[in-house]
């Protein structure tokens, strides 16, 4: 596995030998990776995998069974409030109060993070992302990609080594998509460590620098996606789950996940 | 590893407080529903003053003021946006998980005296009910108390309950459940055990409370023990509340 990034050499999230369970169901065994600044990583895996577990630990939303976590240098459990400072975070669900206009729930997580912003600088910040009008709407007023477009500004408003995105081009159209993978990459390219989870491999293969393929709970490959292709390509279940000649990222994580519909 | 500089917790509690008072007002039909009814109820029973006494009237319509400010207001809003993933998205943040829902109890502590306060000026000005500025202190501070009773209640019913339509119908009926049997059982009109039985649950021990705290000159043992079993509720359903409630729906 390829545990090396190329971009920097200490880590800005560090998590070894994750455990989580729900009751007696263990959700994430023996995880371990690394971000580092400059890189996109995704998690990927199959509906009920443990991306979703493993991302909460991350944020500090459940508390692991075992292992450790730390966040621009800081334990997530000694240290939580100093590791979710240096963290940006755009959860899967919309979850603005609806009874906020965009310019108040801007003030009210800049205020969160530590960040002083007046009026000009709320304007500022929405007319970099073609909102500047919305100021004063509700959130349900928005469209998708642009509840995306903001909910992006505020989990990075204060400037967070760590970036963190679960699923956030879900139900986007493509020009949407592409204005968020572009965020994305100014993020890396300014050396923020990124952390996406995805069902697309298109997507993946588009954005990440390295990816980690998780399946019942363990991570079961790690390294770029070229590397992961080619790593793979004569595996006998990818090549069943080759479709149009050419091994793709999708048929070599059918090939190591699965084709079982997972619930 | 560059020093990480965290918020103060007064800072991130002020803007908590702007956002969730904000949203009160926002939501200025269900706030008027929660005011208007036990004033509607003290003006109606105007012509009951001389037979039931003005404490009892006031108590009664705090009581009820109370009970749909810690059942209806506070629940439902913790439900609705814990399932909406508000308060996860605040928690992904630096902030302590006390200063969110201090924040949303600071905005009920408002409601309680806004509400108890046009109480007085309504008995006062319609109904003609006029007290000792003692009992006025007394009755705020003491509504605070019935407060922290139903307020725990509906702590408890969000913890226990997930689903925020469920957790509306089940205040809905603990609602009406409180205040139907609550004020026919003090009236006698339901038997001698169940008025007992009314006298010493939660909706009779706070209006007993309040309604000795307003004339504080008639307080007896009686209403001392009603105090003491005020405190028990509150404390029983604050620490239930916070031992059962849950974050986030799911």
């Amino acid at each position: 596995m390829n545990e090396q990034s190329p971009a920097s050499a200490s880590p800005i999230l560090d998590v070894q030998h994750l455990n989580v369970s729900y009751g007696a169901f263990q959700a994430v065994r023996e995880v371990s990776f690394s971000v580092y600044g400059g890189e996109i990583f995704g998690l990927l895996g199959p509906n009920g995998a443990g991306k979703t577990s493993t991302l909460s630990a991350v944020e500090g939303l459940l508390k692991p069974d075992t292992g450790t976590i730390t966040v621009a240098g800081y334990d997530t459990r000694q240290k939580p409030l100093h590791a979710r400072a240096n963290m940006g975070v755009q959860l899967q669900a919309t979850s603005f109060q609806p009874e906020l206009t965009i310019a108040e729930i801007i003030r009210l997580f800049a205020s969160i993070y530590g960040v002083n912003l007046d009026d000009a600088a709320v304007k500022e910040k929405l007319a970099a992302i073609d909102l500047e009008a919305a100021a004063g709407k509700k959130i349900a007023e928005l469209s998708g990609g642009q509840q995306q477009r903001v909910s992006l500004i505020i989990s990075t408003i204060h400037n967070p080594q760590l970036v963190l995105l679960d699923e956030p081009t879900t139900g986007l159209d493509p020009q949407s998509r592409r204005q968020l993978w572009e965020r994305m990459e100014h993020f890396r390219n300014n050396g923020h460590a990124v952390l996406l989870t995805t069902h697309s491999m298109e997507e993946a293969e588009a954005v990440c620098d390295r990816i980690a393929i998780i399946d019942h709970g363990r991570i079961i490959a790690i390294d770029t996606p070229e590397a992961l292709i080619d790593k793979h390509r004569h595996d006998p279940e990818v090549l069943k789950a080759v479709r149009k000649g050419k091994v793709t990222l999708e048929d070599v994580f059918i090939g190591l996940t699965g084709t079982a519909v997972r619930s | 590893m560059l020093e990480t500089s965290i918020p103060k917790n007064s800072a991130v509690l002020a803007a908590l407080l702007r956002a969730d008072f904000t949203i009160l007002w926002r939501n200025r039909r269900s706030l008027r529903l929660v005011l208007l009814l036990p004033l509607i109820i003290l003006f109606s029973w105007k012509g009951l003053v001389d037979k039931l006494g003005g404490v009892f009237v006031l108590s009664s319509c705090i009581t009820i003021g109370l009970t749909s400010i810690g059942l209806m207001g506070y629940t439902n809003s913790i439900a609705r946006d814990r399932d909406r993933g508000v308060f996860q998205r605040l928690r992904v943040g630096p902030v302590s998980a006390w200063t969110i829902m201090t924040s949303r109890l600071l905005v009920q502590v408002a409601m309680i005296l806004l509400m108890t306060i046009l109480i007085f000026i309504g008995g006062y000005f319609v109904d003609h009910i006029q007290l000792s500025p003692a009992g006025y202190v007394a009755g705020l501070l003491l509504a605070m108390l019935g407060g922290a009773v139903y307020l725990g209640m509906g702590q408890a019913i969000v913890g226990r309950i997930k689903n925020p339509d469920t957790v509306n119908s089940t205040t809905r009926l603990v609602y009406f459940v409180f205040i139907m049997i609550g004020m026919f059982g003090e009236f006698g009109m339901l038997g001698e055990i169940l008025g007992k039985v009314v006298v010493w649950s939660p909706y009779g021990v706070v209006r007993r409370v309040l309604a000795s705290s307003l004339a504080p000159a008639t307080w007896t043992i009686e209403n001392t023990y009603a105090l003491l079993a005020s405190a028990g509720y509150a404390a029983v359903f604050i620490v239930l509340g916070v031992k059962w409630f849950k974050w986030e729906s799911k």
